[in-house]
């Protein structure tokens, strides 16, 4: 940094009203001594290298590799990303902070050479009385100004970029379809349907999953995003950027994945009590992997005499049936919207309509058994046994896990509707499954079998 | 009622209790505020300790995910509405009048109704925590998450309540400052010879009058919604939750910069008095803040980028939002060109403000990046957004409260502070500060979501969680040095004499602390930086400028201290708590709100029929 021409210049109030203060500039108006002043020079240069060894200490704990990092391995690639979206985020991202370090360099180096420079020393006459230079304003007006719409532009046509519209001319221009997948948000949890799993495909069938969604590598991937209770937001860091999940609305958006793998997700909109326990996983598989999972779901399994007997706790004492679905699609006929799960997802509403009513209202609604049904969605688990955690995420799916789930979902996942609205969980003080212990081993290995014919390659984690 | 209001006389006294419950004192209403926020800011930063302990590590497990929940909405809520705002109101009350030469606001009660308010809300809003009944949808309290089947409890009854009765508060001290600022000021003070504080006060003021009708809209709408079975947000039957976020934001973002403009405002008193220059494109500094106020009103969907507003929408908010960087970024350019050739002086309120422009700088140059909607798409929501917030309400606006604080303290107290504990205080809030929040940008970065209780290992998330919460430490040490310093010097502190700063505004030439009347004389301005004219002229001729000299109060016309804003205050909060109030019975809150109403009737009736002042103030006033 050079010196700056400010020019000794008076504003036309100044020169109205006080005779030229550079008249008294020579009379030392100096009542407040100072003798720290060297020494802080020499303190805050220790300070600013303790900073600096900060924030090498910070860019240390960022990692590309990290599950949900954003970032490349150094700004100055874009490595580390899963596919286009999330690579034109980060480009974008990547511009802005090296724009960001260069005007941080400037205006700081600016800010603490005018500090150190300038200081006063004993006996240092006023200063030349400057009030401003309009040469230099215009200059600091228009040069951000410029730089600002430059990359407004490259922004604005970034944004359209990220509509679905460029994911179906990016799959038709391979002579494909994007997969449209509908992702439905919970409290709190993720529910995936495929209405069409398999586009251009005569046998199609319906999908519904939850939590964990498998989706064929390169590509594109529209998401349909919709919400029965709360505002959530969809976001896979690594794929693409997030999307909130709206009642009353549908949000469109959409990836593309150019490697097989796991990639990490997690709502990203406060949504209440377990708002941090709402992740989901993305399965990026091979087409015929794909394909072979989609074949395979819903396909009736051979039950051992153990799976039999918990099949029956599922229909049966466990009422899980009420709300759960095994073995089948959560079928919905697109053109009526019905369908078991819309059907629960109705109840739902109605339900949470109802719980607005006032206290002595439902009270009322109970003693004349007027209350509304309680059949809630829940997560459809055809293909529980190729999923790798259990409870949005949270722990990993073995059958250990998957009994102590059953029989207190409390202490696994705080504020979780299936303890709070399950009648099995009603009937005891202490809030556990109203089950024996056998019937509970009886239920997990029922509920584990649930995918084991589908291709295992591709399911069954490690029991 | 006219006999029984008009046989009561006014409070004559000026100490004790009652003389603090019934002032109308703008010097005294000031020290309330500030004392109040004080407090709060120990409350709300102890909310934060909560937090970052919790986080300390992943799968830690010191609160529920309910408590953290409750935690950071009363922390944000706290922070913002009953730290940094009371904390401008402080500045406010106790300079304004002394900065353009007035007697006092042009509402002393109103004034002191404003006080009052604010204070009920904020204790009725902590309230719910004694009956366990703490607000916990986040301080933006996003519809439809607030719609009674997902909120249940009354948590969020307190939250729309209290905040309903904090802007009254605020309504009232913002109507009072821009008539005070506008008709008040002393002869010769034009506009633009206005000190900027005073500038930036009528910017925030008229920012305030604008934007908390919008609140107060979309929170008669969530009221109606909990208690009388409305169905704004009530997404079940066909409310609509997006209504809520325009509301709020359009709010929101004037309120942003509601807590920064003060603080800039008190930068820009600090920097020419400790440069010894004048305040370097004063015209410019006063038109970008009213360029900033005007802009704000047009950048609020940049909260909303990924609620699917559409790419039209995105790309409009997109540029306004950048475009406001420009005024800002010219205020700061400002700023270091009047330290440019100065004669410095490091002094704590200086370090303060330079610290307050050096974090501001990082804050706003983040705030571009998110600006940018698609790169927001991957920050919205992650605490690359609580750095950013950090940077500018820790990093500007408590940087600069604390600059305030330091210039202004010999003037308020009469005693100078301790300048070696006040420069310790600076150095480890400012490491501790960036130590906090520089590593929530990375943590963002890395993936973690805002406003989680938890987190699980393989994230990579835990040193910069263990960094943050180090730094909330280094930042609570330095806050016991500070306290220390203001109490000790309180008792111990040297006299600072009227004006230890050689300072350029009209509140240094009267003694310190200000004697109850202010001026004795109205002081004549003949340009800008009033007193440094002045001093110099009087240099010139080879003299010092003493204090203006103390004259006998009772022969100066003042304002005489009232009980009805005390209880009109009472009445407005007992409306609110009387909604509150669950005893079984549901319908007991209606009249016990309605007599909160009845209340508030009588002390306006009260208090427009009040005498207008001591009989002897009477005949001994007449000069204004």
């Amino acid at each position: 940094m050079g010196q700056l021409p400010f020019a000794e210049e008076e504003s036309p109030n100044q020169r109205r009203a006080v005779p030229a203060p550079r008249a008294v500039s020579d009379i030392p108006v100096s009542p407040v001594s100072d003798t720290s002043s060297r020494r802080l020079g020499r303190r805050s240069l220790v300070t600013l290298a303790l900073l600096g060894g900060v924030l090498i200490l910070a860019a240390l704990g960022c990692d590309a590799e990290a599950h949900q990092s954003i970032l490349s391995s150094t700004p100055w690639t874009l490595d580390g990303v899963g596919g286009p979206v999330a690579r034109e985020q980060l480009l974008l991202f990547n511009v802005l902070l090296w724009t960001m370090v260069i005007v941080f360099v400037l205006v700081e180096g600016a800010l603490l050479y005018a500090a150190i420079r300038f200081r006063r020393k004993p006996g240092d006459p006023l200063p030349p009385q400057t009030h401003g230079h309009t040469p230099l304003e215009i200059a600091w007006t228009i040069v951000p100004t410029i730089l600002i719409l430059g990359l407004g532009v490259w922004s604005v046509i970034v944004l359209f970029k990220l509509e679905p519209g460029e994911a179906i001319a990016l799959a038709r221009a391979e002579g494909k379809e994007p997969v449209r997948v509908e992702a439905v948000g919970h409290q709190w949890w993720w529910e995936f349907r495929y209405e069409d799993p398999l586009p251009g495909d005569e046998a199609t069938k319906l999908v519904t999953t939850a939590n964990e969604m498998r989706v064929p590598v390169n590509t594109p991937i529209i998401m349909d995003l919709k919400s029965d209770d709360v505002i959530h937001s969809f976001w896979i860091p690594k794929l693409a950027g997030k999307q909130d999940v709206v009642p009353t609305k549908t949000n469109s958006m959409w990836f593309l994945a150019e490697e097989t793998g796991m990639y990490y997700g997690q709502c990203a909109e406060f949504c209440g009590t377990a708002h941090a326990q709402m992740k989901f996983r993305v399965h990026v598989m091979e087409d015929a992997e794909y394909k072979a999972w989609v074949a395979g779901f819903a396909e009736p399994a051979q039950l051992t005499a153990q799976e039999t007997r918990g099949q029956l706790v599922f229909l049966g004492d466990g009422q899980c049936v009420t709300c759960h679905t095994v073995g089948a699609s959560d079928t919905v006929n697109p053109d009526t919207g019905e369908g078991v799960q819309h059907a629960r997802m109705q109840t739902f509403i109605e339900y949470t309509q109802w719980l607005a009513k006032r206290p002595e209202e439902r009270l009322e609604d109970v003693r004349t058994g007027n209350e509304p049904p309680t059949a809630f969605a829940a997560p459809n688990l055809t293909d529980l046994s190729c999923r790798k955690t259990l409870g949005a995420g949270l722990v990993e799916l073995n059958l250990e896990n998957l009994r102590d789930w059953v029989r207190n979902p409390d202490s696994i996942k705080p504020g979780n509707r299936m303890s709070e609205l399950a009648a099995i969980y009603q009937t005891r003080t202490d809030h556990r499954a109203n089950l024996t212990e056998a019937q509970l081993g009886d239920l997990a290995a029922y509920l584990l079998a649930q995918g084991s014919q589908i291709d295992a390659d591709i399911c069954r984690p490690e029991l | 009622m006219v006999t029984i209001t008009g046989v009561i006389p006014r409070p004559s006294t000026y100490t004790g209790l009652w003389s603090w419950l019934t002032t109308v004192d703008h010097k005294r209403i000031g020290a309330l505020y500030g004392i109040s926020a004080f407090f709060f800011f120990i409350v709300g930063g102890i909310e934060a300790g909560i937090m970052r302990l919790q986080l300390i590590t992943s799968d830690n497990s010191l609160v529920s995910a309910d408590w953290f929940n409750a935690m950071f909405t009363m922390h944000g809520t706290t922070m913002i509405f009953m730290v940094i705002m009371p904390f401008g109101a402080t500045f406010f009350n106790f300079l304004i009048p002394l900065m353009i030469g007035a007697r006092d606001v042009a509402f002393p009660r109103l004034n002191a109704f404003s006080y009052w308010t604010f204070l009920f809300g904020a204790l009725l809003m902590h309230a719910g925590f004694l009956i366990g009944q703490v607000p916990d949808a986040g301080w933006f309290s996003y519809a439809n998450l607030t719609a009674a089947p997902f909120s249940v409890g009354k948590g969020l009854d307190f939250w729309a309540l209290s905040l309903q009765v904090l802007g009254v508060a605020s309504l009232a001290a913002g109507f009072n400052f821009v008539v005070t600022i506008i008709n008040m000021r002393a002869p010769g003070m034009s506009l633009m010879r206005m000190p900027v504080f005073v500038w930036m006060t009528l910017v925030t003021s008229i920012l305030l009058v604008l934007a908390f009708p919008i609140i107060t809209v979309a929170l008669i709408e969530l009221t109606a919604d909990r208690q009388f079975g409305a169905n704004f947000f009530n997404t079940a039957a066909g409310g609509d939750p997006i209504l809520w976020q325009h509301l709020f934001w359009l709010f929101g973002h004037p309120e942003v910069y509601i807590l920064i403009l003060p603080a800039m405002g008190v930068v820009s008193e600090i920097i020419p008095t400790f440069s010894r220059k004048p305040l370097f494109g004063y015209p410019v500094i006063v038109f970008s803040g009213i360029v900033i106020a005007i802009m704000s009103w047009a950048v609020w969907s940049h909260h909303m980028f990924t609620v699917g507003l559409g790419p039209i929408a995105n790309s409009v908010f997109t540029i306004t939002t950048m475009l406001i960087a420009v005024p800002t970024g010219v205020k700061i350019f400002n700023w270091i060109g009047t330290m440019w050739k100065g004669s410095i002086d490091l002094r704590t309120p200086m370090l303060m403000a330079i610290g307050f422009v050096s974090l501001f700088i990082v804050g706003g140059l983040s705030g571009v990046s998110h600006a940018v909607s698609p790169s927001d798409f991957q920050q919205q929501d992650t605490y690359y957004i609580v750095a950013h917030i950090h940077y500018v309400l820790f990093g500007g606006a408590i940087f600069g409260i604390f600059a305030g604080i330091y210039y202004w303290y010999p003037k308020i107290t009469g005693k100078m502070y301790n300048e070696l504990l006040g420069k310790i205080h600076f150095w480890l809030m400012f490491i501790g500060m960036n130590l906090t929040f520089f590593p929530m940008h990375y943590a963002g970065l890395n993936g973690m979501p805002r406003r989680i209780y938890t987190y699980a290992e393989g994230f990579g998330w835990e040193g910069m969680n263990l960094l943050a919460t180090i730094g909330y430490f280094v930042i609570v040490i330095s806050l016991l040095i500070f306290i220390h310093n203001f109490f000790r010097s309180i008792k111990k502190g040297e006299e600072a004499g009227h004006d230890p700063w050689d300072a350029p505004t009209l509140e240094w030439s009267i003694s310190s602390p200000p004697p109850v009347y202010n001026f004795a004389e109205v002081p004549v301005v003949r340009g800008q930086d009033a007193y440094w004219i002045t001093k110099r002229e009087a240099a010139a001729r080879g003299e010092t400028v003493p204090a203006e000299p103390h004259v006998d109060p009772t022969t100066i016309h003042l304002p005489s201290p009232s009980y009805w804003p005390l209880i009109t205050s009472f009445g407005v909060v007992w409306i609110a708590g009387g909604l509150l109030i669950d005893v079984g019975w549901d319908y007991i809150r209606f009249p016990i709100s309605f007599v909160g109403g009845i209340i508030t009737i009588l002390g306006v009736i009260g208090w427009s029929l009040e005498p207008p002042a001591e009989e002897h103030h009477e005949a001994a006033g007449g000069h204004h």
